[in-house]
This record gives C-alpha cells, sequence and structure tokens, in this order.
C-alpha cells in the first residue's frame, strides 16, 4: 500500500517511520512537508498514493486549505483522506468532515498509544477496498 | 275849634285811617304769608320725617340685610354697631359686651393696621385693607375690609364703617396654588429634561434645563419657531405629527429629533410631545419634554462597538487557545517519543538512575498535557456557546461511572431519582464528573462510597457529592475554587478541575460550598437555577 504522509515536524515524521518499521506488512511512505508539496508531488507524474494522512497544523498552506483544493479536483478527490492531528478543536473535526474526510485520528500523548492508534488505522485499511486508479 | 281845623283833623284821621288800614292790610297779607310758610313748613317738616323714617327703615333693612359683616366703629376701633352677620362672623356682640376690632388683629399686622387707619383719616376711604385677624373661637382669618369715614354735621370724623369679606379660604386656596406653582416651578426649572411650552409650533416659555441645552436665551427662545431650532431634515417629521395631534387623532408623540444649538452644533433628543386642552377639548398648547440623547446614543454605539469588538475578541481567544493548545501539546507528543525511545534504544546502556529520570521526565510530560487540557476545557466554557437541551442528569452520572476509572472498593450510588433539567450536556458532565472523580480519588478508606443526590428547592434544584474520603482542612475551603490552586498531594491534579466547577455553577446562576472534616470525608453542594 502506498501512503502519502503529510507532516511539517521531522520527529512527527520519525514516529510514523518507526511505527510502521515494526509492522509486518511493509508500506510505501512518501513524505511531504507541507500542502504545497504534497500537491506538487499528486500532480506530478508519479503514481498516486492509496490513502493520504495529513497533518492540519503546518506552515504555509494547511491540512484543511489542501484538504480544500484536493476534495475540489476531479481526480484527486477520490484519494481516502485520513486526518492525523493533535487538534482537538471540534470546529476543525466538523469542517473536516464537512469537505470529506475518511477519518480523524488525534494523536496521543504517549508514543505508545500512538503506535497502537497507528497500527489499527493500517490494519483498517489493509482490509478497506480502494479506489485504484 | 274851627272848621279848617276840624277838616285839617278829618284829614289827619283820614290819612292815619287809610295808613293804619294799609298796615292792616300789610299786616294780613304779611300774616297770612307767615301761615303759608309756616303751613309749608309744616309740610315739608312732616315730608321730611316721613322721608327720614323711610330712609332710616330702609337704612335699619340695608344693614340687617347686608350679607357680609359690617360694622361700625369709632376711631378707637370701639364698634358702635355691628349686623348680625359680623356677630356671627366675630363671635363677639356689641350689645352685650365692648368690643374693639384693634384686639381682634393679629400681632403680625398691628403696624400694618396703623397705617391703614392713617390712611383711612386723612383720605376718608380705604380699600383693600387685607390682615389676619382672631376671632372669638381662636381661630385665624384672613379678612378684607373696605372702609370708609362717619362725619358730623361740621364735616368733623366721629366714626368709621366697613364691610367686612372672609377671604380665609380664598387666602388659602390662593396659598396653595401659589405654592403648588411654586412647587411646579420648581419642578419644571430642575428638571433634568427640557421643557418647552408652544402655541402652534411658536415657543412661549421654556425650563431652564432648555436654556442650558441649546445656549440660548429665554427671551431670544421665546422669539422662535420650533421649526427655527430644529435640523431641517426633521423638520416634516415633527409636522407631521403634530397635524395629527391638532387634529385629535393623537394625544402625545414621541419622536427623536436633532436640534441646532446657538454654537450651530446640533444634538440628539428624545422629544415626547403631549398636547394641552381647553375646557372645549380645542388643542391650545403643547408641551414638549426634551431629552438630549446625544451622549446616550454615543454611549449605545460605543457599546455595540465594544460588544462586536468583545465577540470577535472571544472569537479570537477561542481559536487563539485551541493554536496554544496545539502548538504546546505538539511538542510533548515529540518529547514523550523520544524519552521512550530513549529507553527503548538504549536500555542496556542506561542505569536504574537514568532509567528513572526517563520516567520523572515521561510524568511531567503527562502532567503538563492535562494542565493544557484543563485550560483549554476552562477558557471554552462559556455563556454563549452553551447548548440549551433536556440533560437526564441519572444518565449523566450512569455516563460518568461508565468512562471514569472507579476502583473496585468505591462505589457511587445515586441516592435519589435526579431530576432532569435544560442545560448545555458538556457542562453538566464536566461539572458531575469533575466532582465525582474528585472524590473518588481521594478515598483513603477499605470501602469508600460516593452519594449523589438532589433536593428540589423552589427556584433551583440543590445537588449533593458526598464522599467518605480523606476530607479538605478548613483552610483549604476557599481557596479549593481558585484557578491552579491543587491541594492534593497526587502529582497529576493540576488545580483547574473545580475551578471549571465553579465556573459551570456560576454560570447557571446557583452557589457552591462544601463541608468536610479531615479523616471523614466532603461533601459539595451546589445549586442550579431552575
Amino acid at each position: 500500500m502506498k501512503v502519502l504522509f503529510i507532516e511539517d515536524d521531522a520527529i512527527e515524521t520519525m514516529k510514523l517511520q518507526r511505527t510502521v518499521a515494526k509492522f509486518q506488512i511493509k508500506y510505501e511512505i512518501t513524505e511531504a512537508k507541507n500542502g504545497e508539496e504534497a500537491l506538487d508531488y499528486l500532480r506530478s507524474d508519479a503514481k498516486l498514493p492509496d490513502i493520504i494522512l495529513l497533518d492540519l497544523n503546518m506552515p504555509k498552506m494547511n491540512g484543511i486549505e489542501f484538504l480544500r483544493i484536493l476534495k475540489a479536483d476531479e481526480v484527486l478527490k477520490f484519494l481516502p483522506t485520513i486526518i492525523l492531528t493533535t487538534s482537538e478543536n471540534r470546529a476543525d473535526l466538523l469542517e473536516c468532515y464537512k469537505i470529506g474526510i475518511a477519518g480523524y485520528v488525534i494523536k496521543p500523548l504517549k508514543y505508545e498509544d500512538y503506535e497502537e492508534k497507528l497500527r489499527k488505522v493500517f490494519q483498517y485499511w489493509e482490509v478497506v477496498e480502494l479506489v485504484k486508479a | 275849634m274851627d272848621n279848617k281845623e276840624i277838616n285839617l283833623l278829618k284829614k289827619a284821621l283820614e290819612r292815619q285811617k287809610k295808613a293804619r288800614q294799609q298796615a292792616e292790610q300789610i299786616l294780613e297779607q304779611k300774616s297770612k304769608e307767615l301761615y303759608d310758610t309756616t303751613r309749608h313748613l309744616q309740610e315739608a317738616n312732616h315730608r321730611l320725617e316721613t322721608l327720614l323714617s323711610e330712609k332710616s327703615s330702609e337704612l335699619d333693612g340695608v344693614f340687617i340685610n347686608i350679607i357680609d359683616p359690617y360694622v361700625v366703629m369709632d376711631l378707637d376701633f370701639n364698634v358702635i354697631n355691628m349686623n348680625s352677620s359680623a356677630r356671627d362672623f366675630l363671635g363677639y356682640d356689641h350689645g352685650r359686651e365692648s368690643v374693639n376690632l384693634a384686639k381682634l388683629v393679629h400681632p403680625d399686622y398691628l403696624e400694618y393696621t396703623a397705617e391703614s387707619m392713617h390712611t383711612l383719616l386723612k383720605v376718608g376711604t380705604l380699600k383693600n385693607y387685607r390682615a389676619k385677624i382672631i376671632v372669638r373661637d381662636g381661630s385665624e382669618k384672613f379678612v378684607q375690609i373696605n372702609s370708609s369715614l362717619i362725619y358730623d354735621k361740621d364735616r368733623k370724623p366721629i366714626a368709621a364703617q366697613g364691610i367686612i369679606r372672609d377671604i380665609t379660604r380664598e387666602t388659602e386656596i390662593q396659598d396653595l396654588l401659589a405654592d403648588q406653582r411654586r412647587e411646579l416651578d420648581i419642578i419644571v426649572e430642575n428638571s433634568p429634561l427640557s421643557i418647552v411650552l408652544t402655541v402652534k409650533g411658536q415657543i412661549v416659555k421654556v425650563n431652564k434645563t432648555f436654556v442650558d441645552l441649546l445656549g440660548y436665551s429665554e427671551a431670544e427662545l421665546t422669539k422662535f419657531h420650533v421649526k427655527d431650532i430644529s435640523a431641517p431634515e426633521d423638520v416634516e417629521a415633527s409636522k407631521d405629527l403634530m397635524g395629527q395631534m391638532n387634529r385629535g387623532e393623537i394625544e402625545t408623540f414621541t419622536l427623536i429629533k436633532r436640534y441646532i444649538k446657538k454654537d450651530g452644533k446640533t444634538l440628539l433628543a428624545k422629544t415626547s410631545v403631549s398636547a394641552f386642552k381647553n375646557n372645549k377639548g380645542e388643542v391650545t398648547h403643547q408641551v414638549a419634554m426634551i431629552e438630549d440623547i446625544t451622549e446616550q446614543r454615543n454611549l449605545e454605539l460605543q457599546k455595540e462597538q465594544l460588544l462586536k469588538e468583545l465577540e470577535s475578541s472571544n472569537e479570537g481567544l477561542k481559536e487563539y487557545a485551541h493554536m496554544v493548545s496545539h502548538d504546546l501539546k505538539s511538542p510533548l507528543r515529540s518529547l514523550n517519543a523520544l524519552a521512550t525511545w530513549l529507553q527503548e534504544d538504549y536500555k542496556d546502556i542506561l542505569d536504574d538512575n537514568g532509567k528513572n529520570q526517563l520516567q520523572m521526565m515521561q510524568e511531567k510530560i503527562e502532567g503538563m498535557d492535562k494542565l493544557i487540557d484543563g485550560i483549554l476545557k476552562y477558557s471554552s466554557i462559556s455563556r454563549d456557546t452553551r447548548e440549551q437541551v433536556q440533560v437526564d442528569l441519572n444518565e449523566t452520572v450512569q455516563h460518568i461511572r461508565e468512562i471514569i476509572f472507579i476502583p473496585e472498593h468505591v462505589r457511587v450510588v445515586i441516592m435519589n431519582e435526579l431530576p432532569t433539567l435544560v442545560a448545555d450536556p458538556t457542562q453538566m458532565q464536566q461539572l458531575f464528573q469533575n466532582l465525582i472523580s474528585n472524590a473518588v480519588v481521594n478515598i483513603d478508606k477499605e470501602t469508600g462510597i460516593v452519594e449523589v443526590g438532589s433536593t428540589d428547592a423552589g427556584s433551583h434544584w440543590d445537588f449533593y457529592v458526598k464522599d467518605n474520603g480523606v476530607g479538605i482542612p478548613k483552610e483549604y475551603h476557599k481557596k479549593i475554587f481558585e484557578i491552579f490552586q491543587s491541594i492534593g498531594n497526587e502529582a497529576r491534579s493540576t488545580g483547574i478541575g473545580l475551578s471549571i466547577v465553579k465556573k459551570i455553577v456560576d454560570l447557571h446562576k446557583g452557589k457552591i460550598r462544601l463541608e468536610s472534616e479531615v479523616g471523614q470525608g466532603t461533601s459539595f453542594h451546589f445549586s442550579i437555577k431552575k
């Protein structure tokens, strides 16, 4: 499974890579540091990812802005996008669901809890039928 | 005697005879004249007598029939005669006792009375003497007397007569009217409202407030028509309303209009106009009450502006709280991950001390995370964001029992059926959850009981959450509700929970207090307005 991971924080990226490395199934993780970078990648010739993991608070184009552009795109709007954020702001959550997301995961404080949550997310998407381009 | 002599004598006698006859004739005529005169005189006298008696009886009649008290006195004020009306009025009878009018005069009027007497003697008449007298029964009367002198045949004044009018009531009414007028004047002059009296829009009277308000003198204002001091754009509206009032369609009207002051500045005023009608129901005057609301309007505008600013700053603050919490929480997550990795990756290198320090670091990170959560929750409790729905508190407490950690030895008991009230469900949960988890955490007995109950207190509900835990020392009872004041020994307590409780109770116009004894337990009592 090919995953586009959009996150500006280096340690967060380390957390994800470390977590995914422990999984038995191998995943192809593509990193993007912000929305623009992610869009550049999605509009390039590269193969589209199966799912997107998206952080909300990022410099330049933030997560919600990116999501709007994504969901307005005739092709890209089919990409399931899961929000991975520290924000417990209900307004953010509602806005994301309104625009269209496949899930909203709040990053827990403890790393082991994070690992657990991420394992479940990946397991879920493992069994779900994906929109193959 | 000779013939000649005889003839002479005869002639003389003849002459004498004639003379005598003449004299007799004159005498006779005179006596007849005298007789006639006497007769005339007698007749005249008789007529006069009749006339006199007629006149005097007529006078007597007048005297008796004068309704007003009538008194004749000598020049020393002693009563010579008085009619029954005077006797009734004064309570004295000159027939039975000597009455001196000067003695009846009120001391305040003695000097004036002396002066008046002086005038009477000089001029012969006295009009409109007004004084207070004390009549026999001791009551004070106000009298008005018109008086004139009576002269003897030598034109020497010997007495004075006067008609007394009792003007006590009149004077009282006049005094009352004057008092009322004064009172009214005081009210009108000191009214914080400007008061203007107009006749067909022409200003006829204004109070000082209006003078001060516009800067024109009263003399200047009374030359003006209302429209002369009104802003041109408002003239039409007030003309229209005035027309309706003059036609009797409306009794009063109120409008907000602008006036132009002497210095050219305009002011905004609330103007209430009432019609003043005569007995026939025709509008004769208009009374306008004018209240300067320039300041008020400015304040209102300012208030609106402030409210808008407050709203947006509140909104901003909420956003800010989320931002801050996010930005503070993110690094904590990184710190936690890094500390965990240190422990995982270097567990062979780290000694117990190092591992212990990493553990302590993790605890601090957790404490910080809770603190941030608490602050966010506290700051998001507000009136304007709350929902108003039916909340069944039995369900709320049941839900709390399910989501919080309750050790085996502790029971949370609902003592009676809790009410269902209209409130914000999240706030109700925060309220009960904070109190119940506090209670649960503070149990130090082998068997812990946390009781939740309520009573209907009419205008509000009284609730309690009671535990048999460690109790809270008296000196902390007040401090405990202040934010960041943690008194627990628990390192994890943030000191925000009870501040949230207090804030929610305050928002619901309730009160909260606690009863506690160290070692026995604590009960929190709070009310929520229905």
